[in-house]
């Protein structure tokens, strides 16, 4: 006697496929056998699922308008049951999201599995990055205190420096000369909707070249070796997946329990007493700014639009100057070095100016 | 079972050559034909002619002057099913070794068609997609360009400021009509009583003049006045600067953004400030109270560009 579920998989399998589709999916062999080094992406979806589900909660209760964001998003804060934990889940599923990023991007990197055949996935990933940072940087502004206000403020008065669209575009994001509504209701529908389709649309590309390229595999090992350890996504690499993505689940859950979020004062052009600040994945750029050589017009368009998009123009170039078939990181010592300077470098960046806000008060 | 390509197929009186390929018909989801290599050429014979297949011959019904009489397979008539997309197609044939053909279309071969077909599709789209560009960038651009507001504020009274060339502070509400919202922003203002040097500096481009949209001066502001209105957004990158006592350059305007220092004259300092703190339009009324036009300029120019 066949169950219920047994028919249902039949009759949807004879129409579409399904047995094949689960196969193709699953059945994926990875060379060189499936590893912890491989879970980076898969937790990177697992944090955009968790994102939505969480951001389309917020949207029960949040209020798109320079009135009402503030209250709203209180009201979610202390008055909405569990509001505080949807609402922290999301704000540190953020920095989970670029922390990840980080380390799937670096993964990526240090493999050289960036190389052909895989650019197509290079440039796609790289094109998600860049919507990861405009989702943070769009979320920011939508509790409408202090914080979100001076950041999106800040932030938007370094856009304007671009030569050329740089006066358009602050223009276009504050919907006006100076933030207001208008700047809260272009970014709530960037951050809720043109952002999250983008993503969907990228993260089908990037997995479509990703599986059309086949995974790259270990650095080391000759054919045979790698044969002999072959494995299928499933079920090694699944379960290694599941289980980080379980300690993404449970870190950031904790983080939201232990730190939930506060927020300041609500936003008003005078700001206080409160120092202006960036999200701290936005910090190191923040500190850049600082710096005297970085003064002037011309500094500060170098600091914050013209390192930051040569640096990522490098990254889309990546691919196609280093073309040499050697993927091993320690037979690249220029790649490894490079890395570890961008690191240390972020890394040193970030906790200067967290050193500084001490000298502020 | 199914005819194997590489088969002899062999005729009423005797072998006459091998299965080249198979054709499938995209309709009943069933093999029409099978192509058979004789001699360098290659003949297209319809299913129904097939008696018996077995595992690497097949028999047909007619004989070898009647294969010969079968129409030659044209290539360039057909498409591997890696190349459409048909459905269930291959769930029943299963071709080895080798691919399975399937009939392109009669009306899907005239070259040119297909051509005029791509551009007219992409030419439909430019016209729908063209004629939307101008409404599209107006309707997003419409608040992003409003005209300067002259209107004066009061923030304050005189009485407020005890000592000279020292920052003091002043916080008043703007009322702003946020599209359909009617909105009362605190904005801050930081106000000098201005010794002799210090209006000296201030005004060592002689009187300052603020022009509007049309470049007709709104106001002057004149040295004569000792009171200077700083506009609370700091010139470098926006954020708000506050008056306080630094370790070595005794009291300043600090901005705690991007450390920029700046003199009580408004002259920078020290840090990544472009330009000295922007001055208002200030009028003083007699009996002390004062008003300021909250003029805004972009931050990060040296020189100074109004945006409201």
């Amino acid at each position: 006697m066949q169950t219920i579920g047994q028919k249902i998989y039949d009759f949807v399998d004879e129409r579409i496929g399904l047995k094949t589709l689960q196969a193709k999916m699953m059945n994926e062999p990875i060379k060189g056998g499936s590893r912890w080094a491989y879970v980076f992406g898969s937790c990177v979806v697992f944090i955009f699922i968790m994102q939505s589900v969480t951001g389309i909660l917020l949207m029960f209760y949040y209020i798109p308008s320079a009135d009402h964001a503030y209250d709203s998003t209180q009201y979610i804060l202390h008055e909405v049951d569990y509001g505080w934990f949807i609402l922290s889940y999301h704000f540190w599923g953020s920095s989970a999201m670029v922390v990840m990023v980080f380390a799937h991007m670096s993964q990526v990197f240090l493999w050289g599995a960036y190389k052909k055949p895989r650019e197509m996935v290079w440039l796609v990933g790289l094109a998600l990055f860049g919507l990861v940072m405009a989702f943070g940087f769009t979320g920011y502004l939508l509790p409408w205190d202090q914080r979100a206000y001076w950041a999106t403020t800040v932030g938007v008065e370094i856009m304007d420096k671009t030569p050329v669209v740089g006066d358009f575009l602050a223009r276009f994001l504050k919907g006006g000369p100076t933030p207001g509504q208008m700047t809260l209701s272009r970014f709530f529908a960037i951050h809720v909707m043109i952002l999250p389709a983008a993503l969907m649309g990228l993260v089908a590309l990037h997995l479509f070249f990703f599986r059309s390229a086949g995974p790259a595999g270990p650095f080391r090992g000759t054919p045979e070796e790698l044969k002999a350890k072959t494995d299928f996504f499933f079920p090694r690499q699944v379960w290694k997946d599941i289980v980080a993505m379980a300690t993404v689940f449970l870190v950031i859950s904790a983080l939201a329990l232990i730190e939930p979020v506060q927020l300041l004062e609500e936003a008003t052009p005078d700001p206080g007493d409160y120092h202006p600040e960036p999200e701290w994945y936005f910090l190191f750029l923040f500190q850049l700014l600082r710096w005297k050589i970085f003064s002037g017009e011309y500094g500060q368009f170098l600091a914050a639009t013209g390192i930051p998009v040569l640096f990522l123009l490098l990254l889309v170039a990546l691919p196609f100057f280093d073309r040499s078939p050697e993927r091993n990181i320690f037979k690249r010592p220029i790649a490894l070095v490079s890395w570890a300077v961008v690191t240390i470098g972020i890394v040193l960046l970030t906790v200067s100016a967290i050193v500084n806000r001490e000298y502020l008060d | 079972m199914q005819p194997r390509i590489k088969s002899q197929v062999r005729c009423t009186d005797g072998v006459a050559g091998e299965v080249a390929h198979v054709i499938a018909d995209p309709l009943l989801l069933d093999l029409s034909h099978i192509v058979v290599r004789i001699n360098g050429t290659e003949r297209q014979v319809p299913i129904t002619i097939v008696s018996r297949t077995s595992e690497d011959t097949v028999d047909l019904l007619c004989s070898s002057a009647q294969l010969a009489e079968f129409p030659l397979f044209a290539r360039e008539n057909f498409l591997t099913s890696k190349e459409v997309e048909i459905p269930h197609l291959e769930d029943h044939i299963h071709v080895e070794p080798g691919e399975l053909f399937v009939p392109y279309p009669e009306l899907e071969k005239s070259v040119p068609r297909r051509r005029f077909f791509t551009a007219f599709t992409n030419m439909m789209s430019v016209l729908i997609g063209l004629p939307l560009i101008w409404p599209v960038l107006r309707f997003v651009m419409q608040p992003m360009y409003a005209p300067f507001d002259n209107r004066w504020w009061k923030v304050g009274n005189i009485s407020k400021i005890k000592q000279e060339n020292v920052g003091v502070q002043f916080i008043f509400r703007k009322s702003v009509k946020d599209s359909v919202l009617m909105r009362e922003d605190d904005k801050q203002s930081w106000l000098v009583k201005a010794s002799p040097d210090v209006l000296k500096k201030v005004y060592e481009h002689g009187d300052i003049s603020f022009p509007d949209n049309d470049g007709n001066v709104v106001w002057v502001n004149k040295a004569t006045v000792p009171y200077v209105a700083f506009s609370g957004k700091c010139p470098h990158l926006g954020c708000g600067y506050k008056w306080r006592s630094h370790k070595t350059r005794g009291q300043v305007f600090l901005c705690p953004c991007h450390l920029s220092l700046y003199d009580v004259a408004g002259k920078v300092l020290d840090g990544p400030a472009p330009r000295p703190l922007d001055v208002l339009p200030i009028r003083v009324a007699a009996n002390g109270d004062i008003e300021v036009i909250d003029v805004e300029y972009k931050s990060g120019k040296s020189e100074q560009v109004r945006i409201t």
